[in-house]
Formats: structure tokens, C-alpha cells, sequence
């Protein structure tokens, strides 16, 4: 029951995506001098998060099948940021990166501050502290 | 969990061919004065791992610079030739320093990254402790 918590499945999400897109700022960070590099990027979380509510077959009877593996992931891809390309062809911005980076790591700490809070509500409830 | 290390490897290769290329710089500038040395360039390369990008980097193989060297005129040095001129290193000093300072910004943005994602790994698990 309660790890189908819809909250604690949205910061877990969001928990995931910060992490997919530290990746991809880690990436394009380490490779900020290379020739000819494209930046990547993931998509905005709004848009990537797949919301289950509605299409999601419920299961009422302890035979029935749980949804096979509903983890979501976010894909990392090639990101056009017109107007930043330097001389030898590399688009990334450090300070785009910079600005990412700490924009993710905001969305990071709020995810784990949620799934906290979760998590000390249902200790409560079981009468732990 | 699996993408954080990726993430550090990926700061941490960023990190290290930043620290090659400050050592190439230092050599060139080690050397601007000695007769006939050509300076020392290295492109950065990405890393492809089983045909996929991986998001790390390294430093691809050293390359001597081409441009031609300086003549200096210096009739009592034992390098002269008939004309008293010689073949001095193209160190260009400005270029060096200034690819010194690029080096030295892009590994202070790698690490930032680095401790970023450390970070992050270590509230996680601040997290599970509980």
C-alpha cells in the first residue's frame, strides 16, 4: 500500500531526473574544451514525468499482477542552444552549466526532503519517533 | 545510484586531462627559450565506450606545433650559423598563459561538479541512514 504513495512516487521521479540531468551537466562540464562536442540535456521534468494516474490497471486481489516494473526514466539528448557555439564547433556554456547545476540540485534537495517527510509520517503512524 | 558514478568519472576524466594539459603548458613555458623546441598541443577527445558516448573526455596524442620558429640574431651564440642567427623555440608566452587560465577555470568547473554530485550521494544515503 504505501509504496504505491503517489507523492513519495513523484519524488522519487524527481529525485531521478535531477540525478539523469547531474549526468548529463557532468558530461558536458568534462567536456567543455572539446572540439566539436554537443551540448546534451535532458527534458524538462514537466514534460518528461509520466503521470500513471487513469491508464493504470488496479490490482484488487493478491493474485493479480502488480505493473511490471513502473520506474520511470529520463532520456539524455542532444540539446540545440543556438548562438553558443565557439570557433571549434563546441556548444557548450559553463555558465548554462553552472546554472543547471544548481537548479537540479534544488529540485534534488526538495525531492529528499518530501520523501523525508514521508517517511517520518508513516514512522509516526507506526508509532516510531 | 548507477548514473552518480558515471557522473564522477565523468568530472573526475574532466579533471584529469585538465591537469595534462596545465603540465603541457608548463613545459611549453619551461622551454620557450631553448633553441629549436616546438610547442606542445593536445586536443581534448571524447570517450566512446562500446561504440556509445560515455560523457567522459581525455587528452588525445601530444602534437608538435608547426608554425615556424623564431630566428634570433645572436652572432656569439654557439647555435649561430654563417649568418649569425639561429633557430629559438615558437613558445608564444601570451598564448601560453592564456591557455593556462582555460585549463584552470574548466577544472575548477569539473570540480565544483564533482562535489556537487558527491554531495548529493552522501544526502541520499544521510537519508537512508535514518
Amino acid at each position: 500500500m504505501f509504496e504505491r504513495l503517489e507523492i513519495s512516487k513523484r519524488a522519487y521521479a524527481l529525485a531521478s531526473f535531477a540525478m539523469t540531468r547531474q549526468a548529463a551537466v557532468s558530461a558536458n562540464v568534462a567536456n567543455a574544451d572539446t572540439p566539436g562536442y554537443k551540448a546534451v540535456d535532458t527534458p524538462d521534468f514537466a514534460a518528461a514525468y509520466q503521470d500513471g494516474a487513469g491508464l493504470e490497471p488496479r490490482a484488487t486481489r493478491n493474485s493479480h499482477l502488480a505493473r511490471p516494473n513502473a520506474e520511470q526514466t529520463f532520456e539524455i539528448a542532444a540539446s540545440r542552444q543556438p548562438g553558443n557555439e565557439s570557433p571549434n564547433g563546441n556548444t557548450v556554456s559553463l555558465e548554462t552549466e553552472m546554472l543547471k547545476g544548481a537548479d537540479l540540485r534544488q529540485s534534488y534537495d526538495m525531492a529528499l526532503a518530501i520523501a523525508k517527510s514521508t517517511s517520518s509520517i508513516l514512522r509516526a503512524s507506526l508509532g516510531r519517533r | 545510484m548507477g548514473d552518480l558514478f558515471g557522473t564522477l568519472a565523468a568530472s573526475a576524466s574532466g579533471m584529469q586531462a585538465q591537469a595534462l594539459r596545465l603540465r603541457y603548458v608548463s613545459e611549453n613555458i619551461a622551454n620557450a627559450d631553448t633553441p629549436g623546441f616546438r610547442r606542445k598541443t593536445a586536443a581534448f577527445e571524447e570517450v566512446f565506450g562500446g561504440g556509445e558516448k560515455t560523457g567522459l573526455v581525455e587528452l588525445g596524442p601530444v602534437e608538435l606545433d608547426k608554425t615556424e620558429l623564431v630566428s634570433i640574431y645572436d652572432p656569439g651564440h654557439p647555435l649561430a650559423d654563417t649568418t649569425g642567427h639561429y633557430d629559438g623555440s615558437n613558445v608564444d608566452l601570451v598564448i601560453e598563459i592564456a591557455d593556462a587560465r582555460e585549463a584552470q577555470r574548466s577544472y575548477e568547473a569539473n570540480l565544483k561538479m564533482f562535489d556537487q554530485a558527491r554531495q548529493m550521494s552522501a544526502s541520499l544515503l544521510d537519508l537512508l541512514r535514518k
